[in-house]
């Protein structure tokens, strides 16, 4: 997936980042509101883990102005925009957690939290964010399950590297959305990770080599998807 | 004996006997002196009616006999020969003084009267002890009112005193009520004029802990709040490490985790230097410090930092700048100030920092080439934990707010300006010590020879 980290504390982003990377995720990160403001209005994210207290940053003056995070998912959801926001603060008063939740957070977690509960929140929410019960993917006899992060064929387990899974979990989450290359890559890394070229068609021959020839379909200049392709592709 | 209701009755009460005891005193002495006047009177006529008489007449003879009355006549010949007693008084000396007369006779004090004529001594006596007797009774006549209305006073004293102190048993009453968590003021309405200066000063008192407590829980809620980010990074960094897939990452993971420790710990650090230098925090022991000296050895200190950025830190140190101070957090404003202005300068920076006498002020200004601060948050900076961005240097944000605390608790004024190199200049300004005060630190310092006063020090 990929994640928009938004927290000011340098040595909680970094770490946050390298254990979001390890859990198979693209991360970008920035430091202050109006960064994230801005970042949040012109890049899609699946998930935003979103810190409370930020710095107002140097960007241009919005109304309302941008203080905390608080303003940024306000004016995230006054836009409309419903991606997911996970936030993650000290702040631990059940006030500041219901305003948070009622500002249009999807989950609050407060700091300090375990990794595995952040991972298996960051998995809840976007398993409901996608109108699923289920907390696996299945389609066509290969089911994946992103909390063990193991794939199986037919019940036989499937070994896959974290990015091959990534690309995986990207185009079963959704059967029969096609997925672009770019689309593919921005879920691969994030911002300052070198794109190796050529990455995602060598990522898609390996998962065909080992699902199965036909199970990932790719419509040439489009994109890739699994499952039916859509009657009109264009 | 505390309690002031009993205290009063008891008063109350030593007064009265106190009055009685007067009164009596007095009516018994002006009633003996009345009835002395009186009896002498009655004494001297009886006995000149009798002389002037002649003899006794027989109808007196059985009054005069009579056992029931009081005195007693003796008429002797002149030759001394008793001729008339109205009652045999062995006690009575057989002779007269002529004129009036205390005898004493036996146990009783008699007041006589005599008188002479050619042939006889004629003699009245009374005992002195019926003019007691008669003063006493008057005098216990006249305290008897007094005597009988005490219980009554003591009653109504009991009961005025319970009702003047209620206001008082009211006031421990509603401080009772309190605990540690509601400080409000205590009502002073309907409150006796004498008992309300009390609550008043109570309710100062309250105000006064109230604000201190406000002030304390609210730094206990910023420094728990402030510890969790160190926390939050401490636990993911240590997670991080767990999960590192190879020995780069576990490499890296080990690095992470060993600066979130220091980082920690120096904001625990800082946190307890500033919690000593709030305002509250217990006086300090004040000693005659050379700041220039001190302040030499805060660089020394600052030194390995300023070179891991590539800084310089130049000083200048002139003589007399002996404060009055302490110590340690006098070195904890200068490395917070220096360590500050080395943190938010550019690398290859060179910090000024100045220590020098003007008039009765010993300056201490710290420049840097760094960004300096916006005048509109000048006055924000010295907040405990403001940060003015998300730079990448890991400030605590305590720095300038133990500068502040420091200074204040050492009367001294602190300035923020622009520097002239375009930065920030931090000013302090202490009351120099005076001449004795700092004579002592100068004898002090003489001995290691390495000091030399108004000496200047560059170090790279």
């Amino acid at each position: 997936m990929r994640l928009l980290l938004v927290e000011d504390d340098r040595m909680i982003g970094e770490s946050l980042r390298s254990a979001l990377r390890l859990a198979g995720h693209a991360v970008d990160w920035v430091r202050d509101a109006s960064a994230a403001h801005a970042t949040l209005g012109s890049e899609r994210f699946d998930l935003v883990l979103l810190d409370l207290g930020l710095p107002p940053g140097s960007g241009p003056s919005t109304t309302p102005p941008l203080r905390d995070g608080l303003d940024v998912l306000r004016a995230l959801r006054a836009r409309r925009d419903a991606t997911p926001v996970i936030v993650l603060t000290a702040r631990d008063a059940r006030g500041d957690k219901v305003a948070g939740l009622d500002a249009g957070a999807d989950d609050y977690l407060v700091k300090p939290f375990e990794l595995d509960e952040l991972n298996a929140r960051i998995r809840a929410v976007s398993r409901r964010h996608s109108g699923r019960a289920e907390t696996t993917l299945a389609h066509a006899g290969v089911v994946l399950d992103p909390a063990t992060r193991q794939v199986t064929r037919d019940g036989e387990p499937v070994l896959l590297s974290a990015r091959e899974f990534a690309v995986l979990e990207a185009l079963m989450a959704r059967p029969g959305a096609l997925l672009s290359r770019a689309q593919l890559e921005d879920r691969l890394y994030g911002w300052g990770e070198e794109i190796e070229s050529n990455a995602v068609s060598v990522y898609i021959h390996q998962l065909r080599r080992k699902l199965g020839a036909d199970f990932i379909r790719n419509v040439r200049g489009v994109g890739y998807c699994v499952g039916t392709v859509p009657a009109d592709p264009a | 004996m505390t309690s002031i209701r009993v205290r009063l009755l008891l008063s109350l009460l030593a007064m009265l006997a106190l009055a009685a005891a007067l009164i009596g005193a007095v009516t018994y002495r002006s009633v003996l002196a009345e009835t002395e006047v009186l009896f002498d009177y009655q004494l001297r006529q009886m006995a000149l009616t009798l002389r002037d008489q002649g003899e006794i007449a027989p109808d007196q003879v059985g009054t005069l006999t009579d056992e029931q009355l009081d005195f007693v006549v003796q008429i002797w010949t002149v030759d001394g020969r008793i001729m008339y007693a109205s009652r045999r008084h062995p006690e009575l000396p057989a002779r007269a003084l002529l004129g009036f007369a205390d005898v004493k006779a036996g146990p009783q004090v008699w007041r006589t009267f005599s008188v002479a004529t050619r042939d006889k001594v004629i003699q009245v006596a009374q005992p002195v002890q019926i003019r007691q007797r008669l003063a006493a009774n008057a005098a216990l006549r006249s305290v008897a009112p007094l005597l009988a209305i005490a219980p009554l006073m003591a009653l109504g004293i009991w009961w005025l005193a319970a009702r003047a102190l209620a206001p008082l048993q009211r006031v421990a009453a509603g401080v009772r009520q309190r605990d540690e968590q509601s400080l409000a003021a205590l009502p002073t309405g309907g409150l006796p004029d004498e008992v309300a200066p009390l609550v008043q000063a109570l309710n100062a008192l309250l105000q006064r802990l109230g604000a201190s407590l406000d002030a304390q829980r609210a730094f206990v809620a910023d420094a728990a709040h402030e510890l969790r980010s160190p926390l939050t990074a401490l636990k993911l960094q240590l997670q991080l490490l767990l999960r590192a897939p190879d020995d780069m990452a576990r490499g890296a993971a080990v690095e992470a985790l060993a600066a979130g420790i220091d980082r920690a710990a120096r904001l625990v650090e800082q946190l307890l230097t500033l919690a000593r230098n709030e305002p509250g925090a217990p006086p300090i022991a004040l000693e005659s410090v050379d700041l220039s000296e001190l302040v030499r050895e805060a660089l020394a200190d600052a030194r390995a930092y300023a070179a891991s950025r590539d800084s310089a830190l130049a000083f200048d140190g002139g003589p007399g700048c002996v404060v009055r101070g302490e110590r340690s957090a006098l070195t904890a404003l200068v490395r917070n100030l220096i360590d500050n202005a080395v943190r938010y300068s550019p690398r290859e920076s060179r910090i000024d920092v100045n220590v020098c006498r003007e008039g009765s002020k010993v300056v201490l200004r710290v420049d840097d080439p760094g960004p300096g601060i916006p005048l509109e948050d000048r006055g924000r900076v010295f907040d405990r934990f403001y940060r003015r961005s998300a730079s990448d240097e890991d400030g605590t944000g305590l720095g300038l707010a133990i500068v502040r605390s420091v200074a204040d608790r050492h009367g001294a004024a602190l300035a923020l300006e622009k520097a002239p190199a375009g930065g920030l200049r931090v000013t302090l300004r202490f009351d120099a010590a005076t001449a004795d005060q700092a004579t002592v630190v100068a004898a002090a310092a003489a001995h290691p020879p390495s000091h030399v006063a108004g000496a200047r020090a560059d170090a790279t």
